[in-house]
């Protein structure tokens, strides 16, 4: 769809240029073509067509699953840096990050070791995040996505290959990331965190035991906790624990059937439970303006932080099943191509990995780093945890069994938003 | 006139009723006055609490623990002063409200006097544009600008520009109304007086319009400043990293995370700020009026 | 206002001078305020890229593409309204919450014109107050009083006597509406106080004079004559008050109270309905442009009274 001749405005994605076809090609080659196709066109006719070049050019990139690794073509537009490149002292590092998900006197320490100034943007989600890092320009260095972006990232070509020299830290890190399904090789990742989603309550405002129930995903439309719960503002997370509640294992199911099935049992919930959207259990649970929310490990393990003093942290819990056949999750870092400072990137990425920094940052955020010195079974012996927080330790073990949060084909992914869309809306 | 006339017939005299206490229309208006200072309480107490608070010793902002200033300075780590993504909001914030000020004002001025002075079709539209940009509801600029700095190839980039050019045409409408206003109290006939008496028509502008249009363009200037510090959906929108968030983005990114009272320290920072720059403001404008009545009406931005 | 320079003809320079100086603003709005419009168009009715979803503007309108329009006009209304009930929800908070702004600012305004005397200019300077104090803030420090161990519920239960624990913020439509009360005010007794200073007070003594009641003479001279004051100040505050999202977010964070301005501020960013963004800005925009025009005639008419 060209632009009309002495357009004054240059459109800067109305067809491919130069870059985005290189992108597109390259996606191409990494996916095998044909099969994604008929997803992209289903999106596009749902969305109105972005134009017969963009179908032509390209097609939807691949989607990783611990069935299906998956090895990232290198960029070829964004090289990896070389090696032995020394940090411009008094440069700027930007990061792009949740909010509190990253320790304040960690950054400082960084910064003071290498003189750089680190500068830290935060987002609310993960669309948000997307969003804004393809507008372009901001100059982002470091980013904190979870896996299920992978895919976009590389196939938009918005990430940088990593140099492997200046990542030694890598050997402290468990096994099964030196090689993830997500990324075959590390190529343009390393991994930054581990967690669960469970359901975090408060013993004083809940009385049941909520993983005592058959069922524990059923208290989100138990009317008796109306007003007094929450479920996280993050469309995948919130979403699938519907499906899991209904045995569904397939929580990247692309059926109508499921799709219906989530639409239906969301807007039950919205009317039965009236429940807080929002990703700040790790405030609000310990104010008490909720007794009871759907919740990551690390966030209740944080939440320990933020009670009221005089309160327990005895109060807290978390369920999370105990075979690991839940959500499980870990997020990575990767480095932006359009950052201005790829090395002091390497070396934040290094940094973080060296097992005294993450014990410092686990302390500071309570998301626990896949390190080998760290102990999951002695988390609550270390003082992590409070004993009535064991279940928020995160297991290596329940990486082989637990269900895991994908990239979804892009109409599966338009219409699982579309239900979000009009969950909060609040119909 | 005609609301008047329409007003003034009045319903016999109902002199029995006028015993009545609660019926004389000469008694203290004493529910009037309470409604006003329970209004006054209502809307200024909040803000009170929330600055004792930035006072406070612990980390809580319900429970009193004692006065520190450990949310300024003390705290090495979280402190207005030592967090450097407070700090930078606090410095972020005063420089888009200089920025924005000095595009606005001359822009908006000159726009003020053409508009009153030429007749015609344009300056009408214009003028009933500028009208109507002092009340559309802020996010659709903002949005509109968003997609501007997104799928478009300008020099309008998110971060302070992107915000500095949506703060201006927000803010455009401010000192275009009040000047106006203030230029139809004038008239014309000082200008005209200066025209006959020889000068150029923009001699007669400068010499005399501008000098006579001073405390207006100084109220919209401190109008203007003191909006833009305070502004929210366009910087939001259109703030590139936090490098460029000022604090009203802060407050509310925080205030849904986890705040600590450096939150209400940042927040009475800038309150201190805008404060001022309106006192200092306020006293040069007593300056440039004395003498003239309805002062701060003018000075409300709504005279 | 006669114009008084019809008498002679200006000089050329003169005719010139005024189009000179009102162009660079004109051209400043047009270029960044009505251009900005027509990209929102663009994005509404273009496309999506196909990786990451992004908005693929589409400028020529022969070319548009009504489907991302039509999904947002068919969930409106109808058994998918699934907007619906937001729109309605907004009409609703917004009518209340202005209807209390008045309620609560018109006496305010009233009785700092015509009864402060020597107290005025103080009164004036704490109405204007919250003017300079950043709404974020006046935000925030309702959201430290609501909380569950806030000031509010403290003083509730009157120090311990009773238990009070309400939840105000777990998404009630009520503090949702105090909120924007709260919020919006100020804007309000402003122009209601310089259109109620400007009744002369002589008026309203004649009408005691002849014998009217406190009551009657509100009902039948300075509620008239204060009528225009009152339809300014309300669209000053309510056509504002559309766009809001921020007060929502941080006094309920709970889907039952979205408004428009929620609707619009999650997708903005959402891949794939940025589009519908640009679709319920036009929506907003095409409701307001009513209640703008009757702004507008009211303004002008302030201003011609005025002078």
């Amino acid at each position: 769809m060209p632009p009309a001749a002495g357009d004054p405005f240059r459109p800067r994605r109305a067809r491919p240029g130069p870059v985005r076809r290189r992108a597109f090609l390259k996606a191409l080659l990494a996916a095998g073509a044909a099969p994604a196709l008929a997803d992209l066109l289903a999106a596009c006719g749902s969305t109105g067509s972005s134009g017969g070049a963009d179908a032509a050019a390209g097609t939807a990139p691949k989607i990783p699953s611990p069935s299906n690794p998956v090895r990232w073509p290198l960029s070829t537009t964004h090289p990896a840096i070389k090696s032995g490149l020394k940090v411009k002292r008094g440069s700027t590092l930007r990061i792009y990050n949740y909010a509190d998900y990253l320790g304040p006197q960690v950054i400082k320490n960084f910064e003071k070791k290498y003189d750089v100034n680190v500068n830290l943007s935060t987002f609310n989600d993960e669309d948000e995040a997307l969003s804004k890092i393809a507008s372009g320009g901001l100059g982002l260095d470091l980013y904190f996505p979870s896996y299920d972006s992978i895919g976009k990232l590389v196939g938009a070509d918005l990430v940088r290959p990593l140099n492997h020299d200046y990542i030694p830290n890598i050997s402290h890190v468990w096994p099964q990331f030196h090689n993830p399904w997500y990324d075959q090789g590390w190529r343009y990742t390393v991994p930054y965190s581990v967690y669960t989603t469970g359901i975090g309550w408060r013993a004083d405002m809940v009385k049941e035991d909520v993983g005592a129930r058959s069922n524990p995903y059923d208290v989100f439309w138990d009317p008796q906790y109306a007003d007094n719960l929450a479920v996280l503002d993050d469309w995948h997370t919130a979403m699938s624990m519907v499906l899991l509640r209904n045995g569904i294992k397939n929580i990247n199911s692309t059926s109508p059937r499921a799709i219906k099935l989530l639409h239906d049992q969301l807007m039950a919930m919205l009317h039965k439970t009236h429940p807080k959207v929002t990703i700040t259990m790790y405030n609000d649970l310990p104010a008490g303006q909720y007794g009871l929310t759907q919740m990551w490990s690390g966030d209740v393990v944080n939440a320990q932080y933020y009670l009221p003093k005089g309160t327990s942290p005895d109060v807290l819990r978390y369920w999370f099943p105990e075979d690991g056949r839940g959500m499980v999750d870990n997020d990575l870092m990767v480095v932006l191509a359009q950052g201005q400072n790829p090395v002091a990137a390497h070396l934040f990425l290094n940094y973080m990995l060296d097992p005294k920094v993450a014990a410092a940052n686990f302390g500071y955020i309570g998301y626990q780093p896949p390190q080998n010195s760290i102990n999951p079974d002695e988390l609550v012996a270390d003082g992590y945890l409070p004993k009535t927080l064991k279940s928020a330790a995160v297991l290596p073990h329940y990486f082989d069994v637990g269900y895991r949060l994908l990239q979804l084909p892009p109409a599966a992914d338009q219409a699982w938003h579309q239900v979000w869309q009009e969950f909060k809306a609040g119909a | 006139m005609n609301a008047l006339a329409r007003a003034v017939p009045l319903p016999p005299a109902r002199t029995r009723r006028v015993s009545s206490w609660l019926r004389s229309p000469w008694r203290k208006p004493r529910i009037l006055l309470g409604i006003t200072v329970l209004y006054i309480a209502w809307s200024l107490l909040p803000v009170l609490i929330a600055v004792l608070f930035s006072f406070n010793a612990g980390k809580s902002r319900t429970v009193w623990q004692g006065f520190s200033t450990r949310w300024y300075y003390g705290d090495p780590l979280r402190s207005v002063w030592h967090d450097p993504t407070l700090h930078s909001a606090v410095v972020h914030t005063l420089w888009l409200g200089v920025l924005a000020t000095v595009v606005t004002i001359p822009l908006g001025v000159t726009m003020a006097l053409g508009l009153d002075r030429w007749r015609g079709r344009i300056p009408a539209g214009a003028n009933a544009f500028v009208l109507i940009s002092f009340v559309l509801p802020e996010i659709l600029l903002a949005v509109a600008l968003l997609f501007v700095a997104t799928v478009l190839v300008t020099p309008l980039h998110l971060g302070t520009v992107g915000q500095v050019v949506g703060l201006v045409t927000y803010q455009l409408s401010y000192p275009v109304v009040i000047v106006r206003s203030r230029l139809l109290t004038i008239g014309k006939q000082y200008e005209e007086a200066a025209i006959d008496l020889g000068a150029s028509p923009s001699g007669a502008v400068n010499r005399v319009l501008l000098r006579m249009l001073l405390p207006a363009i100084f109220a919209s200037t401190v109008l203007v400043f003191a909006d833009v510090i305070d502004d929210f959906v366009i910087v939001r929108y259109l703030s590139g990293g936090s490098s460029t968030e000022p604090v009203s983005v802060k407050i509310y990114n925080t205030a849904r995370a986890a705040p600590t009272p450096a939150l209400n320290a940042l927040a009475t920072v800038l309150l201190a700020s805008s404060l001022l720059v309106v006192l200092v403001g306020f006293l040069a404008y007593r300056r440039f009026t004395r003498g003239e009545r309805r002062s701060i009406d003018m000075f409300a931005g709504e005279g | 206002m006669p114009d008084r320079s019809g008498r002679t003809r200006a000089p050329t320079g003169q005719r010139l001078l005024w189009p000179l100086m009102a162009l660079p603003g004109t051209v400043w709005l047009t270029v960044l305020f009505i251009a900005p419009m027509y990209v929102v168009l663009a994005v509404l009715f273009g496309g999506v890229d196909p990786i990451l979803r992004q908005p693929v503007p589409v400028w020529n309108p022969v070319q548009w593409d009504f489907s991302q329009f039509d999904y947002v006009l068919t969930h409106i209304a109808g058994a998918d309204g699934f907007f619906g009930p937001a729109l309605l929800r907004t009409a609703v908070y917004v009518l209340v919450a202005s209807a209390l702004c008045l309620l609560v600012a018109y006496p305010v305004a009233y009785y700092t014109a015509r009864f402060a005397g020597p107290y005025r200019g103080l009164l004036l300077t704490l109405l204007i107050a919250p003017f300079w104090i950043s709404y974020m803030m006046r935000m925030l420090a309702w959201v430290n009083l609501l909380q569950n161990d806030g000031l509010v519920n403290r003083v509730a239960s009157l120090g311990g006597l009773l238990d009070v624990h309400v939840n105000w913020l777990a998404g009630h439509p009520v503090t949702v509406v105090l909120g924007l009360v709260y919020g919006y005010v100020p804007y309000m007794v402003l122009p209601l106080f310089a259109g109620l200073d400007r009744i002369p007070a002589a008026v309203q003594e004649a009408a005691r004079d002849l014998g009217a009641g406190r009551f009657e003479t509100f009902r039948r001279v300075t509620w008239p004559m204060s009528r225009q004051a009152v339809v300014v100040s309300m669209l000053v505050t309510t056509l504002p008050m559309l766009g809001d999202y921020y007060t929502n977010d941080m006094l309920s964070a709970s889907p039952q109270t979205s408004m428009v301005g929620n609707l619009i501020n999650n997708s903005v960013l959402t891949p794939g309905q940025t589009g519908q963004a640009g679709a319920f800005v036009m929506l907003v925009l095409v409701v307001s442009i009513v209640p703008m025009l009757l702004y507008v005639r009211a303004s002008r008419t302030g201003v011609e009274v005025e002078s």
